[in-house]
């Protein structure tokens, strides 16, 4: 249907022998598919107002996994990942909105004792940014914590990121690092002679009691959390993005203990698939009043292949983390160390759509038993 | 009368030998300029020349704007179109399924509330920019007229030597 519009369209325009050749590609079944549908997926047809006010549009995010592991560690077997739901509306040339909602199959979701399985909704991100300039764009609302860049490039977007997984020093639900913020952002970028930088400065809510969870009702206490990221991405190495960010909070516990955080941290990320190239390291320190400071590390290192035609649509991959927690933590007494390693192939099935298989290691610290497993997903982008 | 007859069979013989060695005088056609493609923008864009990088942030949704009022409106061919191929792979320098998982990223990152717009022809495009404030987008270069505003690409226009994008 989409590609006979197309072709009605062309005619219109009057391009005669090429609207007919454009048109019998079009209908060739599979080059429809690959080329004039795939287009319009993502990008708009230009109409007589090229921008309207407000202007909705949906996309979204799926994925389908398979786990076995040796030593039972989270879900095993069949298990849907997130269906996530994007909306974007421009509300005027400068103001536009963001929203994303998830829903993601719980074990503990339902109702009744014991908790029926079911599906968690969550608003993941509601954003209203007024832009007034590349150099100036301030936005209220729930965000991806913009202090690590895995967080921000791929958010729920199993389809958008090369591994099945986050690492796991970012994962959902996870405590290392504040995966959600709730507050002001102001953000801009500049050419600054070829260097293309750019900059996050923020003031929120940060963790609540519960350190996985953003305090989206209200901060837990009267001490905001603040943010600032700067990052760079040269002309003169296209495909490199650098950067370095650091956030300050007070956490306050159910249990009363107030611990003061400090974040810093570090990306360096070399996007082109040949080869893709991402490594992330953050320092993560408490400090109770009357007790020494503690500090966590940890980091990753990815790297992956797009191999050359026609082998094209394969992509091999590795990665190495590690998540150290001091000895004596009191805030991520929960946290769970990490050294493993993941080796994998993804392999995209159609400009939209994507499997990828791999093989875990990994041991939660010295002297615990190394478990390792194999896992799956199919995940795509509508 | 039998020389006049012998004189008129070779006079296509004489021709075609002159031509060959009028073309064969003349300067040879520098790569690709016959098949620059030129950028347009609307009237208004305060903007007469890019640098080829500061294109590729136009492209790439990194710049967004010419100047604080004017928000830069991004037209681009559809799949198949030459013109689409020379803006993604010489300015971009992505492949075609690189550049939509870029948009697509863009978009989900809320960087930028829409992808590019879609234009079906070249006709299209020019009648777009012409009516859309901060609209750029790619031509074949013997489409540009004098009405258009063609903008220069690193201090060349298409057709000059060392021009870029073709």
């Amino acid at each position: 249907m989409v590609e006979r519009l197309k072709i009605r369209r062309l005619a219109r325009g009057g391009q005669g022998l090429s609207a007919a050749l454009v048109a019998a590609i079009c209908l060739w079944p599979s080059a429809a598919r690959a080329q004039g549908s795939a287009a319009q997926s993502h990008e708009h047809e230009a109409t007589g107002d090229v921008r309207e006010y407000p202007s909705l549009k949906i996309a979204g995010f799926g994925d389908v996994n398979f786990f076995a592991t040796k030593r039972v560690e989270g879900p095993r077997g069949f298990n849907l990942g997130q269906f996530v739901l994007h909306m974007t509306s421009e509300l005027s040339p400068r103001v536009t909105f963001f929203g994303e909602v998830s829903l993601s199959a719980r074990s503990d979701a339902g109702t009744g004792t014991p908790p029926a399985t079911g599906f968690n909704t969550e608003v993941e991100r509601m954003i209203l940014r007024f832009d007034y300039s590349d150099q100036l764009k301030v936005s209220f609302g729930r965000y991806h914590t913009p202090i690590n860049w895995w967080n921000t490039a791929f958010h729920h977007g199993q389809w958008l990121q090369t591994t099945i997984t986050r690492p796991e020093m970012i994962q959902f639900g996870g405590r290392f690092l504040p995966v959600h913020f709730v507050g002001a952002l102001v953000e801009g970028t500049t050419p600054a002679g070829g260097l293309n930088l750019g900059y996050q400065a923020g003031i929120g809510n940060g963790r609540s009691s519960v350190i996985s969870r953003g305090g989206d009702p209200g901060d837990t206490n009267g001490k905001r959390a603040y943010l600032a990221n700067v990052f760079a991405k040269p002309n003169w190495a296209f495909g490199l993005h650098l950067g370095g960010s650091v956030y300050a909070d007070t956490v306050t516990l159910a249990n009363a203990r107030v611990f003061s955080e400090r974040i810093l941290a570090a990306h360096v990320a070399w996007q082109k698939e040949t080869p893709e190239l991402i490594a992330e390291f953050a320092s993560v320190r408490h400090e109770e009043a009357g007790s020494p400071a503690t500090t966590n590390h940890a980091y990753y290192v990815q790297a992956a292949y797009r191999l050359p035609e026609p082998a094209h649509l394969w992509k091999p991959y590795f990665r190495f983390e590690h998540i150290g927690v001091d000895a004596s933590e009191v805030v991520f007494a929960t946290v769970l160390r990490l050294d493993g390693a993941t080796v994998g192939m993804r392999f995209d099935l159609s400009q939209y759509a994507a499997v990828k298989g791999e093989y875990r290691s990994w041991t939660r610290g010295e002297g615990t038993v190394r478990n390792h497993g194999g896992f799956f997903q199919v995940c795509f982008t509508f | 009368m039998r020389t006049m007859s012998r004189c008129s069979s070779l006079r296509p013989l004489l021709l075609a030998l002159g031509l060959w060695l009028v073309v064969s005088a003349s300067p040879a056609p520098v790569l690709g300029q016959d098949q620059d493609i030129a950028v347009i923008v609307h009237r208004d864009v305060p903007v007469d020349n890019l640098p080829l990088t500061e294109l590729r942030r136009i492209l790439l949704g990194d710049r967004e704007f010419w100047s604080a009022g004017m928000r830069v409106t991004l037209l681009v061919r559809a799949p198949v179109a030459r013109e689409r191929d020379v803006a993604i792979k010489q300015v971009c320098q992505m492949t075609e399924a690189q550049f939509r998982q870029h948009w697509i990223g863009k978009v989900f990152r809320a960087e930028t509330p829409s992808g590019p717009k879609i234009v079906y022809s070249n006709e299209m495009a020019i009648d777009q920019v012409s009516r859309t404030p901060g609209a750029i987008t790619f031509i074949e270069k013997n489409l540009a007229t004098k009405a258009m505003k063609v903008l220069k690409i690193d201090g060349l226009l298409p057709g000059q030597s060392g021009y870029k994008v073709h």
